[in-house]
């Protein structure tokens, strides 16, 4: 009797995931392996081309190896960064620490397009880091900094630096401040007691926090869209154009669904290692 | 000064200058928007607001608008529907896989938007519901459901069963006791899911530019396009006043509901 009211009460949210997500994710499947020809159209047939040349063109490999890139720069800076705002924000007993976590989410919430475009106005030719640098005689000619790695990097910095820091807050709060104080009253430095108590404690936050700013780095299409143009690519402009620019649909699936696998593979791993390292504390 | 002291002196300066480096993007866009030039320069040459006026005064602009808000509070009172429901039963009664269906119901949150949003692209030409209204609606619902389920979760579980309990002991039927008890106790969860949802749906561009019809335009993918054929300060102004309501939401959202303890 509850057992089937459970299911009820599960089902509309159960229906809607499978028919409007699992199904269509999984018919893409059988849409990657058919061979696309231009001015005809999706034909029937098989072929594993468009799988293949992922892994053996240099184009697509260059795109897939920026992607990852800069994954793994964004995740590295944001932790580098961030780190030192949580354990501040974790650690503080400052009255304003609730408005100030807000500050945090604030940009998280903003419109992610318009966050975007404030980077377009700070980066271009004659955008306010140029002006800045110019004015300060740092250099002579303006920096090129947007359609390429730096600018991306930094504007996807500053759009994921947010979820870092809000992830990593609650495992640093959770660290016993008495284990701290252990380790110095034995002798320890400060700096050896943050490098061996604290910070392999707040492991869990890190590795958590790691994951999903990678994760949603290597799909983000907006901030790379806007600010990368049409030449500079990573793997979600190139499916974005493989769909509504090629119509090559195939491909475009071929290449979403090695994404997706990608992003898959990291969150299980990231499971086992929780689990592992969970084990240990 | 103490070793202390200046650590603690750095760790600030260091905090309020990463504080700097986030406010940056929404300093500079909001002072652009009152420039008098038809470029983008920043600080403001002159002082107008004719780019706030050119925005409120193009039809395009204001239909994406309404059509964005639309939108997302049709899929916010879905979500909240489904989301709601599921919350209650993966919390109060024992279902089996019970694990498995809350990971597949947050799947969304880890899925790339582009993936989501390319392959609902086929799908929906496949059974010929492209460009509807509501396809684009139950595309959004897939995407905000796991915001309202995690914050109605995590409500749920900072009550007592026992009240529900006790209501029905004392004769209230099932929904009933649902209705006057848990469902006022979780309230803040509900608002807190409702306004992530909310967002959620009224900013996306990933899912929602592979679906939208013709006729059919939210203002984060109007302003997208906007960009890419050139940037002006009318796009600044419009930006400008989304800052604002997002400001504005968000001290609201803290005072009424303590909005700090959701993210």
């Amino acid at each position: 009797m509850i057992r089937g009211r459970g299911w009820a009460l599960l089902l509309p949210a159960l229906v809607l995931l499978l028919v409007v997500f699992l199904v269509p994710v999984a018919l893409m499947v059988p849409t990657s392996v058919r061979p696309y020809v231009p001015m005809v159209g999706i034909t029937s047939g098989f072929t594993v081309r468009y799988y293949t040349r992922l892994v053996t063109d240099s184009y697509y490999l260059e795109i897939i190896g920026r992607t990852l890139a800069l994954g793994s720069t964004v995740t590295l800076a944001t932790l580098v960064i961030g780190y030192p705002v949580a354990f501040f924000l974790a650690r503080t007993r400052s009255r304003w620490r609730n408005w100030l976590t807000l500050l945090v989410v604030f940009p998280l919430l903003l419109n992610l397009v318009v966050r975007t475009f404030g980077w377009i106005a700070l980066l271009a030719q004659n955008g306010l880091v140029n002006q800045a640098l110019q004015a300060l005689g740092v250099i002579q000619e303006p920096l090129k900094l947007l359609f390429n790695f730096t600018g991306l990097l930094i504007a996807l910095i500053h759009i994921f630096l947010p979820f870092m820091v809000l992830v990593l807050i609650g495992p640093i709060q959770n660290i016993p401040r008495d284990v701290e104080d252990a380790a110095r009253v034995l002798g320890a430095s400060w700096l050896s007691a943050f490098l061996r108590v604290t910070l392999p404690l707040s492991a869990p936050g890190i590795l958590s926090g790691s994951i999903l700013v990678f994760v949603l780095t290597i799909s983000a299409l907006v901030t790379p869209r806007l600010l990368g143009g049409p030449t500079y690519q990573v793997m979600s402009t190139l499916i974005y154009d493989e769909f509504l620019q090629r119509l090559n649909w195939p491909a475009g699936s071929a290449e979403a669904l090695l994404l997706t696998a990608m992003v898959l593979a990291l969150v299980f791993l990231s499971g086992i290692l929780a689990r592992r390292t969970g084990a240990r504390a | 000064m103490t070793a202390a002291g200046l650590r603690g002196w750095l760790l600030r300066a260091w905090v309020t200058l990463v504080f700097g480096f986030l406010m940056l993007p929404v300093v500079v866009i909001a002072l652009a928007s009152f420039s008098r030039t038809s470029y983008l320069t920043v600080p403001p040459k002159g002082l107008t607001l004719r780019w706030f006026g050119a925005v409120l005064g193009d039809p395009e602009y204001v239909h994406a608008i309404g059509f964005s808000v639309i939108l997302a509070l049709v899929a916010t009172l879905g979500s909240l529907t489904a989301g709601v429901a599921a919350s209650y039963a993966l919390i109060r009664r024992r279902v089996p896989g019970g694990a498995a269906i809350s990971a597949l119901l947050n799947a969304p949150l880890i899925f790339p938007g582009v993936v989501v949003g390319v392959a609902l692209l086929q799908f929906y030409a496949l059974v010929h519901v492209n460009g509807t209204l509501g396809s684009l609606v139950l595309a959004h619902m897939v995407i905000t459901v796991p915001y309202v389920v995690r914050a109605v979760m995590a409500s749920l579980q900072g009550i007592d069963p026992e009240l529900e309990h006790a209501a029905r002991v004392l004769g209230a039927s099932g929904p009933v006791a649902f209705f006057t008890v848990t469902l006022p106790l979780i309230r803040p969860g509900i608002a807190a899911g409702a306004l992530f949802s909310f967002i959620v749906s009224f900013d996306n561009v990933p899912v929602s530019i592979f679906l939208l019809g013709a006729g059919q335009m939210t203002l984060p993918v109007k302003i997208f396009t906007a960009i890419e054929y050139g940037v002006d300060p009318s796009i600044a102004a419009i930006s400008t006043m989304l800052i604002v309501l997002t400001g504005l939401g968000l001290a609201a959202a803290e005072r009424w509901i303590g909005f700090h303890r959701f993210v």
